[in-house]
């Protein structure tokens, strides 16, 4: 970890001690300290990292661990304070620094790091919050098969970025919610490749909290919840997110996504769409893959979508099935995003490639704060790799902890 | 290896391992109604965990979380809801302070009711 990582890290743990620990106020300050901590093993038996492209196309294999600790201060009926700090992939980072100054349920100011409000999975991203050890294909941020072939997912999730949001959410009777928010944010930046032709996640999600780019992003989002009856209720939301990423202001991005989700009983079913349409610097042509078409050819577009049911099969067991998938269509850069790796610049991705999985999922709650998970997940590619595999299996079994 | 399997099967059958709410088991039909609520709408977005292991067994602190909750985007509870919710932690909050001996006339369980601005969306 760097020194200024290890400094963020501790400074961040001495905050959160001091909130936690501070003694109660005259006003009744309310305070909530929660976290919790998934580690998973993935086991592939095919080796992807023996057999994929060279460069940084391998596969997070073992185990891995993500953990988060979040202090919730509520300081008055209208001021409240959110601060979260994750370990995972990236090392310390700062998933929520924010308050929130509420005059209404339908207007609330939100201020400081967050993930802006964007589909639907993105509430239940902890770990302890979803049954599967990863998450759905569009929000993978390096859990995938093939991650450097794919570039992670549409949005990876969680994304959190710098900026102020306005939300709030208006019953209608007692059987319709309608929820909305619109926001500024830093958003997805690539300030250190010369031709930039991706977004630079590993920038966007290391301790990077201050940018020479003063043109923000801007996103919002609609939900709709409607109530059937006591046990089942249905929520259609739609979002958007647009920005630039190059130091330029020249390179766009416009991020949209629809999402559905029904309860009936504890039966869950969800399913989003996303699509990212991306433009890439095509100055240099001799890092792109194919011959830069005159229309066009200076953007790609990655879809994801996934379907999921999850179902309890007991108080402690439950089952999900899942089927989620991605689709990208441009221009490959053979360039490698982010700088900082000495691998060769290849991609097995041709103009059009997809990828597809079909996940079924056991999670076992020893404990109401404890519960196993194991998944298997057969994985289906457009295109084969070294060893001539368009198909392949992969393997979760992970234990999360939450209090 | 039997004992195992066994563990393996009494959970799949949902009659042994880890019953998940084992005060809600020998509660009254009403606590039940208002426990289904409060299971239906606060899974939705989080474990139930979350809030049963949370040490809190105080109504006001209650009453401002639930407000909260339902303030998230698409959380369904509705102000019908969260009064059977609060009613439930009320409940729940009596018999986790009988568990740690703490007094359960305390001012800190009044009558369960929604906080003011729960019921001003509506």
């Amino acid at each position: 970890m760097s020194s200024r990582g290890l400094l963020l890290a501790i400074v961040i743990v001495a905050v959160m001690a001091l909130v936690a620990h501070r003694p109660a106020l005259a006003f009744d300050e309310e305070r909530n300290f929660a976290g919790s901590a998934q580690l998973d093993y993935d086991f592939v038996p095919s080796e992807p990292g023996a057999v994929a492209a060279p460069g940084p196309a391998t596969t997070f294999q073992g185990f891995t661990l993500e953990s988060a600790l979040k202090v919730a201060v509520d300081i008055s009926d209208h001021l409240s304070a959110n601060v979260k700090a994750c370990y995972g992939c990236h090392g310390f980072e700062l998933d929520m620094a924010y308050f929130d100054l509420r005059a209404a349920d339908e207007l609330n100011l939100r201020v400081g790091r967050f993930s802006p409000s964007f589909g639907a999975f993105n509430l239940r991203h902890d770990p302890a919050n979803h049954m599967t050890s990863d998450k759905p294909l569009p929000y993978d941020m390096g859990r995938m098969l093939r991650k450097g072939d794919w570039y992670n997912g549409v949005l990876p999730s969680p994304f959190p970025t710098n900026g102020a949001e306005l939300n709030g959410t208006h019953w209608i009777g007692d059987v319709a919610q309608l929820d909305y928010a619109g926001y500024v944010v830093m958003g997805f930046k690539n300030d250190t490749d010369p031709n930039p032709t991706d977004f630079n996640l590993q920038e966007s999600h290391l301790p990077y909290y201050v940018t020479s780019d003063p043109r923000p992003a801007a996103g919002s989002r609609i939900a709709l919840t409607l109530k059937a009856g006591d046990k089942s209720d249905m929520t259609l939301g739609g979002s958007g997110m647009f920005g630039t990423y190059d130091p330029n202001n020249r390179l766009t991005y416009a991020i949209v996504g629809g999402d559905l989700s029904l309860r009936v009983g504890r039966t869950a079913v969800r399913m989003e769409y996303l699509v990212r349409r991306q433009q890439m610097d095509t100055s240099n042509p001799d890092i792109f893959k194919y011959a830069i078409a005159p229309v066009g050819g200076d953007l790609f577009a990655k879809h994801g979508a996934y379907v999921e049911v999850e179902q309890p099969l007991t108080n402690a067991l439950d089952v999900l099935a899942r089927g989620d998938g991605m689709y990208r269509v441009g221009n490959v850069s053979n360039a490698v995003v982010g700088s900082g790796s000495d691998a060769p610049g290849y991609s097995p991705l041709s103009y059009e490639s997809w990828v597809a999985r079909e996940t079924l999922a056991l999670a076992f709650s020893v404990e109401r704060n404890f519960r196993f998970k194991g998944s298997v997940e057969l994985w289906e590619f457009s295109y084969a790799d070294m060893a001539g595999r368009e198909a392949e299996l992969s393997f979760h079994l992970g234990a999360v902890g939450s209090f | 290896m039997r004992a195992l399997a066994l563990l393996v099967a009494t959970a799949l059958l949902g009659c042994g391992g880890p019953s998940m709410d084992p005060e809600v088991a020998s509660a009254s039909a009403a606590s039940r109604a208002d426990y289904d609520v409060f299971a239906l709408r606060c899974s939705k977005c989080h474990s139930l965990a979350r809030p049963l292991n949370s040490g809190i067994d105080d109504d006001g602190y209650w009453r401002t979380y639930v407000a909260k909750m339902r303030r998230q985007p698409g959380s369904g509870i509705s102000a019908q809801d969260s009064v059977a919710i609060l009613r439930f932690l009320h409940q729940y909050s009596i018999e986790q302070r009988r568990r740690k001996g703490k007094p359960v006339d305390s001012p800190a369980l009044t009558a369960p009711s929604p906080a003011p601005s729960e019921t001003g969306g509506s």
